[in-house]
């Protein structure tokens, strides 16, 4: 009986409960989809912000102090330490490995170097009067990883605002790339070579010059080469001075600005499994003895402040919408009982207690909520990919927690919005409603 | 002829009120959706005007993003610029004022009187001293012990991370600065660690730095940070250009590239989630609306039983729901510049200022909601009035 009462509900209003159901689903849609962008906005977000590049840098511990202005080392050549490149695997081996998006060595040196056009050598480097700064990096490198996998990285991703007209060196291939102000000032196209000598005026590669490096900074004035190359003219077979590393990483809280000697175990291992980006350079530090790794803290603490406020806004923007479709859901459920008076004064009068038609009509709105709500979620998935795809390139993953919030919503929302006035009509006498008063 | 006309206008209102006193229950809820979605609409779109705007002043967390150097210089070992390159540089723009820093580097020994340990440094002589850059905070790693304050007279400077840990010089350290034949001295107020090469470095304050250089009212480098758009980044540095031929302007390609392209995700992903959830939010009343004007079968049926033509009983139920949405979308516009000023502070810390445009969209785009919702009365104008008495559709 109570299975056909219901059932005769849905089929004598057919429109109205349709209608009904439709906003259910149009506000359950925009809690989804609102829901589902919140949720997975930090993460997309945080590789956008790898835009900005390398944000973690390695130096050697025992270095003498740099004597840096404008980008440009001043310290007398060979001044300072080293860094082994063979140990540089290993950073593909911390806790956080996956966080690790690129990294590259650096190594700077210094040569004399005479241009040949392709056809013609010209020999005579003491034409050219002063030593020009050269830096070895990699591009496009592939790094073997312990576990038999590769990696490839380079200066590109940890400095993604460099541009080269033309194209990178191919490593292994004697090519390089020569700075735009280089070129500029020494009248140097891209279909010229150079001839390299280092410091003792040794002959050393000749390189093809391939490409014209745009950085905005210093390296404009630099060639740059592969890092073996700088490494056999700077006469430091394996070795680098300094490393960019680019990571994933999560926000600083109060937590994570801890000093981590003074954390309790459970709190230590808390601070370790989680991506922070003192965590990960502390756990880069312990796999690369001798080093130093410092946060770019500019970098660093931008990112993580936008990314923190970016985050917190969208979280009130789906809260706002959240509320925003349970006050119309709840307005239309209240509706769909305020017009049902009749039906209710009749079911009252043929004996029906408070207690069996609030539990009918609660059994209806649920079987709504319940159908509304999937039908939502649906929508609210598309939308949330649609969403994700224009902006990130990247569908966000539906989550069940998503659902289960969802459809809960829908269920306390109907159930709340016709609770009011059906405790009103209950109260009523079914007499007065029968004769239309 | 006029005075029918009134009395016809007469009961046109009174017949408006009464259709929207008899049921209280059902003017609250179409008011309670209305006045919702009204909320969400003004929230939103302020919130979305005034973001946009907050973003690009967040963006200004990663510091300067112009420099400005000697023309043809490489970096800012060959040449200098007159201090008064400064007083050129205009100050205010649309998005706010521009910050200026001006620096003068130099290479020098500095040395510590009481340990005897001195080295050869990089030593930045800066106007203002104690500018930040990213942030001051040092690393909790590094030490726990670090004290820090923001030197403002002459004789404090700001070390390094690096350049205090080779010196061994602490928070209150005096150091000897000498070049050449001249001499400085300074106290130590605070030591930081950046990550970047001020970690290096000794900055003093830039009148001391001229004096140890012998260079009077030169700097080496001037950097700016600069409010807006990336657009309007762009525009400023093309017109610094312009005003300053002898000077190379530079952006900080590292910064002003990677927040043109952060900037606009962040605002593309604001602007698409606003979008869906005003649609979904006005559908969503949309239908909650309809549902309660189908309803009124009864209303339509008597008013025609009594010799209501369809157009005037449809203008009627129009009217009505016009002035609902009025109501509701005046409450809940109000209500909703609240919640923007309330969620503005809790994200930004600043209260999102109330755009005025703001409330006219809304209440217009829910009287426009309202009155679409009404339409579906239209296919009641073939009822049957002694059928709907009859309780047979």
């Amino acid at each position: 009986m109570f299975l056909r009462l219901v059932a005769d509900s849905f089929g004598r209003r057919p429109r109205h409960k349709l209608l009904t159901g439709a906003a259910l689903a149009l506000g359950m849609g925009v809690a989804t989809a609102a829901l589902s962008v919140a949720l997975d906005v930090g993460d997309r977000l945080a590789k956008e912000f790898r835009s900005l590049g390398a944000n973690l840098v390695v130096t050697p511990k025992a270095d003498s102090l740099p004597l840096e202005i404008g980008g440009v080392d001043y310290r007398p050549v060979n001044a300072g330490a080293y860094l082994p490149e063979a140990d540089l695997p290993k950073l593909k081996t911390i806790f956080w490995h996956n966080n690790i998006m690129g990294f590259a060595p650096v190594l700077e040196a210094q040569v004399k170097a005479s241009t040949y056009p392709k056809d013609k050598l010209v020999l005579d480097y003491r034409s050219v009067p002063t030593f020009m700064p050269v830096l070895g990096t990699w591009v496009n490198h592939e790094v073997k990883l312990p576990d038999g996998g590769t990696f490839v990285t380079g200066i590109e991703k940890t400095n993604p605002w460099w541009h080269v007209e033309g194209r990178w060196f191919v490593e292994g291939n004697n090519e390089c790339v020569i700075g735009k102000n280089f070129a500029q000032k020494n009248g140097i196209s891209r279909s010229a070579g150079l001839l390299t000598y280092n410091l003792d005026g040794k002959p050393g590669p000749t390189l093809a010059i391939v490409g014209i490096l745009d950085s905005g900074g210093p390296e404009d004035d630099a060639i740059v080469v592969p890092l073996s190359i700088a490494q056999e003219l700077a006469g430091k077979p394996g070795q680098y001075r300094k490393l960019y590393v680019s990571a994933l990483t999560k926000p600083e809280d109060a937590f994570a600005r801890k000093d981590p000697k003074t954390m309790t175990p459970p709190e230590y291992d808390r601070w370790f499994c989680t991506p922070y980006i003192s965590s990960i350079a502390y756990q880069i530090q312990q796999e690369l003895p001798g080093t130093d790794v410092r946060v770019i803290r500019r970098v660093a603490e931008g990112e993580g402040q936008i990314l923190t406020h970016v985050e917190m806004l969208l979280w009130l923007v789906s809260l706002a919408a959240m509320l925003a479709a349970a006050l119309a859901v709840g307005a239309s459920s209240a509706a769909s009982v305020i017009e049902r008076q009749v039906e209710i004064g009749l079911m009252k009068a043929l004996g029906a207690g408070s207690g069996t038609v609030g539990f009918l009509l609660a059994a209806e709105q649920l079987l709504l909520a319940f159908v509304g709500g999937g039908v939502g979620y649906a929508l609210g998935i598309v939308l949330a990919r649609l969403l994700g795809e224009k902006i990130f390139g990247a569908a966000p993953e539906p989550t069940l927690l998503v659902f289960s919030v969802v459809i809960g919503l829908a269920a306390v929302v109907t159930l709340l919005g016709s609770a009011i006035p059906l405790r009103r009509a209950s109260r009523m006498e079914p007499a007065p409603i029968l004769r239309g008063e | 002829m006029t005075e029918l006309r009134d009395t016809n206008r007469a009961m046109f209102w009174r017949i408006l009120r009464r259709l929207l006193g008899a049921n209280r229950g059902r003017l609250f809820v179409m008011l309670l959706a209305l006045g919702a979605g009204a909320a969400v609409t003004a929230a939103l779109l302020n919130l979305q005007v005034d973001a946009k705007r907050r973003l690009t002043t967040e963006f200004r967390a990663f510091g300067p993003n112009v420099l400005l150097v000697p023309r043809g210089s490489s970096g800012s070992s060959s040449g200098t610029l007159r201090e008064s390159t400064i007083d050129r540089v205009p100050g205010n723009l649309p998005g706010g004022r521009v910050t200026v820093s001006s620096s003068l580097y130099l290479i020098i020994n500095v040395s510590v009187p009481q340990s005897g340990k001195s080295v050869n440094a990089v030593v930045a002589g800066l106007n203002p001293l104690g500018i930040v850059k990213g942030s001051l905070r040092s690393s909790s790693a590094a030490a726990s012990n670090l004290s820090e304050a923001t030197p403002s007279s002459q004789d404090v400077c700001v070390a390094g991370a690096k350049f205090a840990q080779q010196l061994g010089a602490q928070p209150g350290t005096a150091l000897v600065l000498t070049s050449s034949d001249r001499r400085e001295s300074c106290r130590v107020a605070s030591i930081r660690q950046t990550g970047g090469p001020e970690d290096n470095r000794l900055e003093i304050g830039l009148s001391a730095a001229q004096r140890l250089a012998g260079l009077a009212d030169r700097i080496s480098m001037v950097e700016l940070t600069v409010p807006g758009t990336p657009g309007e980044i762009q525009t400023y540095i093309a017109d610094l250009q312009r005003r300053l031929p002898d000077v190379d302007v530079r952006p900080i390609r590292q910064f002003t590239e990677g927040e043109a392209k952060i900037y606009s995700r962040i605002s593309g992903l604001l602007t698409a989630t606003v979008g869906i959830v005003l649609l979904l939010t006005a559908l969503c009343v949309m239908a909650a609306m309809t549902n309660v004007a189908i309803e009124r079968k009864m209303d339509v049926g008597l008013m025609k039983a009594i010799g209501g033509a369809t157009r005037r009983v449809v203008r009627l139920f129009l009217a009505e729901a016009a002035l609902l949405g009025l109501a509701g979308g005046l409450i809940g516009a109000a209500l909703g510049i609240l919640l923007s000023i309330a969620l503005g502070k809790a994200v930004f810390g600043v209260a999102a200022r109330p755009r005025l445009i703001v409330y006219p969209v809304a209440v217009g785009l829910t009287m426009l909601v309202a009155i679409l919702s009404a339409f579906p009365l239209r296919r009641l104008a073939s009822l049957r009035p002694a059928s709907v008495f009859r309780g047979e559709a």
